[in-house]
């Protein structure tokens, strides 16, 4: 449900990123049943919000059909919405799993051809006119070491040890919970099958 | 002709053609050499002469027929083995222009032992090492050491002949096929050089086929052929070729 | 004597032609291992620019512009944003520190900057290395100035030295701010960045040295306001360029990024550099992949040269392989000896333009770091060198082995005694 208000926000983005056949809004295939590769559990993007964390519960419960034109409780939801959405809280049980999950990454430090630290977000296109994902869709990766051969919103598999932060401060402009974080022991070029 | 029990080269019933639409260049029926044996071809040119020594080494490989050296078919060898059996057995003087220009005498002496271990062995029986062997048998066919040092570009027609000699019959082979090799010779120096070649082929136990347009020369040699008597398809002597 | 003997004998009978293909070869391995290489460069010395940098925040303009202007100052000056906007961006919890730029005057053709101290404490390049002084301190007093590497050797200042600004980039016609000289109180050491070719000052510094000018132009008839009045005025700056943003927690950057987009106070851009960078190299990216074609065209050129020259060459080498053939040379024999000339000669004109390549390199590295920010590393080589080294010289080889073939062909149709 929250995957199609993506999709649907991000197709009135502007064009330019059609990159390895991916669209701007694409997510990567779910795998039919989340396999273990060794020491990492696969896991998809779903598991990382908390299962009680529903910020459109209300909009479904409303019967909108009930509703006048224009009445201010339609919007009203709406904002309490992205309220919600703001705060999107993390899920607590993954705090030091090992885990593997594919994503695209928003290099954040690169020298010399190798990044030393990344954002992993679940779709493609970093634009500026759309919605960024919630807190507990992005996850903030520290690689072992540098890696190389990589490029901004390249697909990848990443396998490292997860760690969930909750923030101390106020959000501001910033994300009112922290989120996630991963301490990455090894990346690989997500292959589509 | 004395037909020995294994002769040295048996030819029979060859024949070939350069381009299939063309007429035979050599119609041969029978042709031997013994082990040993002295032959001189007689052929003016266009008769198909260097035709027949192609096929005799192994160079190329008639459409009909056998050739068998030393009791082996050339025909049924393969390309690379006929081009080892070729510098095992086989040694060619040709008109001129006999020499690799960028190697010098001593090298150009030793390349058939570069590519046939038969004759690298041979050549090492009479002691010594390679290079001493050499020079041996440039000593024999009159080149002082003071020409060793000499590129071969700066040798005379005459000398250039003899290394190429040297280098026919370093390694001691059965064979000596020599195509015209006074022709470019001065008339004084042909008897001189030919007394020479047949020296070296007794000692080292090699027969020759010697081929030349010179009848003056055929005195020295037992057995005279002429082209038009080996193959069909040579000109008569007195036509025009 | 082995074949490898007899092919290096055969080459050095016809060295002056082979010479001149090994040079064409070094010359087209030089050109295309050089773009390959400044293109690497460009991208690195790009790169490493901005590491360390969440946002770069300006003027709702192109991205790419904000980012070139305010951090790699190329290309035209973009609109203002109000210093408000900074208070305000700076003072958010989600901000761990922020540094704001202000870009319009040069010193000598190097573009002047103005900023805060938080500049030098917390502007970080390459994977995290922060600025560090090879002389001297930061700013502190009004009309202190602190100098990157290359301004300092290039114009050969030191510590306690005046300079005076001019505004603009300081072409025919451009005014110099004569009447308030500078003095420099600190030097910075090399960081291979942009910052090595500026000039830094406070942002009052600025102010002070624009008092009474109007629209870009001094007061008329020579009239300024003496330097010991100047803080007399209000200082604080009332417009920036653009302001270099860190956060706390950097998961936060595109939410950080969408609220300064809708930014209620004015209209504002936030710009994460490596998305720009990235768009950027698309951009250039075409223009990239038709050098190198281009370059590749031209070893195909010298390749060829060097078979058409083999195969020039057989005619005259009819003879020697005959000879060869008649000592027992096969066909074989025949391709190995021409194969091993093709690689001797693509492999050594292959070395010798990574020889001239290192030397250009070695020459003009500096200078190209200097003057564009282009790390240039003579003796660094990277696999894809290799691999395009390993390509050169494998199609110089079969480039050779193709007249081999002929060669092959045309000793067996001679037989024994070729028709001159």
């Amino acid at each position: 449900m929250k995957a199609l208000v993506f999709i649907a926000a991000l197709l009135a983005c502007c064009a330019g990123f059609a990159r390895a056949d991916y669209q701007v809004g694409d997510h990567l295939a779910k795998p039919a049943k989340p396999s273990a590769h060794g020491a990492y559990q696969e896991i998809d993007w779903d598991a990382l919000m908390p299962k009680d964390w529903d910020p459109i519960k209300e909009l479904k419960a409303t019967d909108l059909g009930m509703m006048r034109d224009g009445d201010p409780r339609a919007n009203a939801l709406l904002l309490k919405m992205q309220e919600l959405w703001e705060k999107a809280p993390v899920e607590a049980s993954l705090d030091g799993k090992r885990i593997r999950i594919p994503g695209f990454m928003v290099p954040l430090d690169e020298a010399k051809g190798k990044v030393s630290e990344f954002l992993l977000v679940p779709y493609f296109g970093a634009c500026i006119h759309v919605p960024p994902p919630p807190a507990n869709q992005i996850i903030h990766v520290v690689p072992d070491k540098p890696v190389a051969g990589h490029h901004m919103m390249d697909a990848v598999w990443v396998n490292g040890t997860l760690r969930t932060i909750r923030s101390q401060t106020r959000a501001g402009m910033g994300m009112a919970s922290a989120g996630y974080r991963l301490e990455a022991q090894s990346i690989e070029p997500y292959k589509q099958k | 002709m004395d037909p020995s029990p294994s002769p040295l080269l048996q030819a029979e019933n060859v024949s070939f053609r350069w381009a299939p639409r063309l007429a035979p260049t050599v119609e041969l029926d029978r042709f031997t050499i013994a082990a040993q044996e002295r032959v001189f071809l007689y052929g003016p040119s266009g008769s198909g002469k260097s035709t027949l020594l192609g096929i005799f080494g192994g160079v190329l490989v008639p459409q009909q027929g056998h050739v068998r050296i030393l009791g082996t078919d050339l025909g049924s060898l393969g390309a690379s083995r006929r081009d080892a059996f070729r510098v095992d057995h086989i040694g060619f003087i040709f008109q001129q222009f006999n020499l690799i220009p960028y190697l010098s005498v001593v090298e150009n002496v030793l390349l058939p032992c570069r590519f046939s271990r038969r004759r690298r062995e041979r050549a090492m029986q009479a002691g010594g090492n390679l290079e001493a062997q050499a020079l041996r048998l440039l000593a024999q066919l009159d080149l002082g050491r003071a020409l060793h040092a000499r590129s071969v570009t700066q040798l005379s027609v005459g000398q250039q002949q003899r290394v190429a000699a040297a280098r026919a019959l370093i390694g001691r082979p059965e064979l000596i096929i020599a195509d015209e090799p006074t022709s470019s010779l001065d008339a004084g120096r042909q008897e001189g050089f030919l007394e020479l070649l047949l020296a070296e082929c007794a000692s080292s136990g090699a027969a020759l086929l010697f081929v030349s347009h010179d009848r003056r020369l055929a005195a020295h040699f037992t057995r005279q052929v002429a082209m038009d008597e080996v193959s069909r398809a040579a000109p008569a002597l007195g036509e025009a070729a | 004597m082995n074949l490898l003997r007899l092919a290096l004998r055969s080459a050095w009978n016809r060295r002056v032609t082979l010479a001149l293909i090994v040079c064409a070869i070094a010359l087209s391995v030089t050109m295309l291992l050089g773009v390959e290489r400044a293109r690497i460069a460009a991208r690195e010395g790009f790169s490493q620019a901005v590491s360390g940098t969440d946002l770069v925040v300006g003027a709702r303009t192109s991205p790419i512009q904000l980012v070139l202007y305010a951090v790699f100052h190329l290309g035209e000056a973009t609109n203002n944003m109000l210093w408000k906007s900074e208070q305000q961006i700076a003072g958010d919890p989600a901000v761990a520190w922020a540094i704001p730029i202000s870009l319009g005057d040069s010193h000598r053709g190097f573009p002047t900057v103005g900023t805060t101290p938080a500049f030098f404490e917390h502007f970080k390049y390459s994977l995290g290395a922060p600025l560090a002084f090879s002389a001297g301190r930061p700013f502190s007093g009004l009309f202190d100035t602190v100098l990157g590497a290359d301004v300092a050797s290039h114009l050969g200042y030191r510590l306690g030295d005046a300079i005076t600004l001019t505004h603009g980039s300081g072409g025919i016609g451009s005014v110099e701010h004569a009447d308030k000289p500078f003095t420099v109180v600190g030097i910075l050491a090399r960081t291979g960045t942009p910052v090595d070719r500026s000039v830094f000052v406070s942002l009052e510094a600025i102010e002070a040295i624009h008092l009474g000018w109007q629209g870009g132009a001094p007061p008329p008839g020579g009239f300024s306001i003496p330097e010991q009045f100047v803080r007399k005025f209000d200082l604080t700056p009332k417009t920036i360029t653009a302001m270099l943003v860190g956060l706390r927690n950097r998961a936060a950057v595109f939410h950080v990024q969408r609220a300064i987009n809708e930014f209620a106070g004015e209209p504002l851009m936030a710009v994460l550099p490596g998305v720009a960078l990235d768009q950027l190299w698309q951009v250039v990216g075409v223009v990239e992949k038709s050098l190198l074609a281009v370059s590749a065209l031209v070893v195909v050129v010298g390749i060829a040269g060097m078979a058409a020259a083999v195969l020039a060459s057989l005619n005259e080498r009819r003879r020697e392989l005959s000879i060869l053939r008649s000592v027992g040379a096969g066909p074989r024999h025949i391709v190995a000896l021409l194969g091993i000339e093709a690689l001797l000669v693509t492999g050594s004109g292959a070395a010798l333009g990574v020889a001239l390549l290192v030397a250009l390199s070695a020459l003009t590295g500096p200078w190209l770091e200097s003057n564009y920010g282009l790390p240039i590393n003579a003796l660094g080589w990277s696999v894809d060198e290799s691999l395009l080294l390993a390509a050169v010289v494998a199609a110089g080889f079969a480039a050779g082995v193709l007249p081999a073939y002929r060669a092959c062909r045309l000793a067996l149709a001679d037989g024994l005694t070729p028709r001159l």
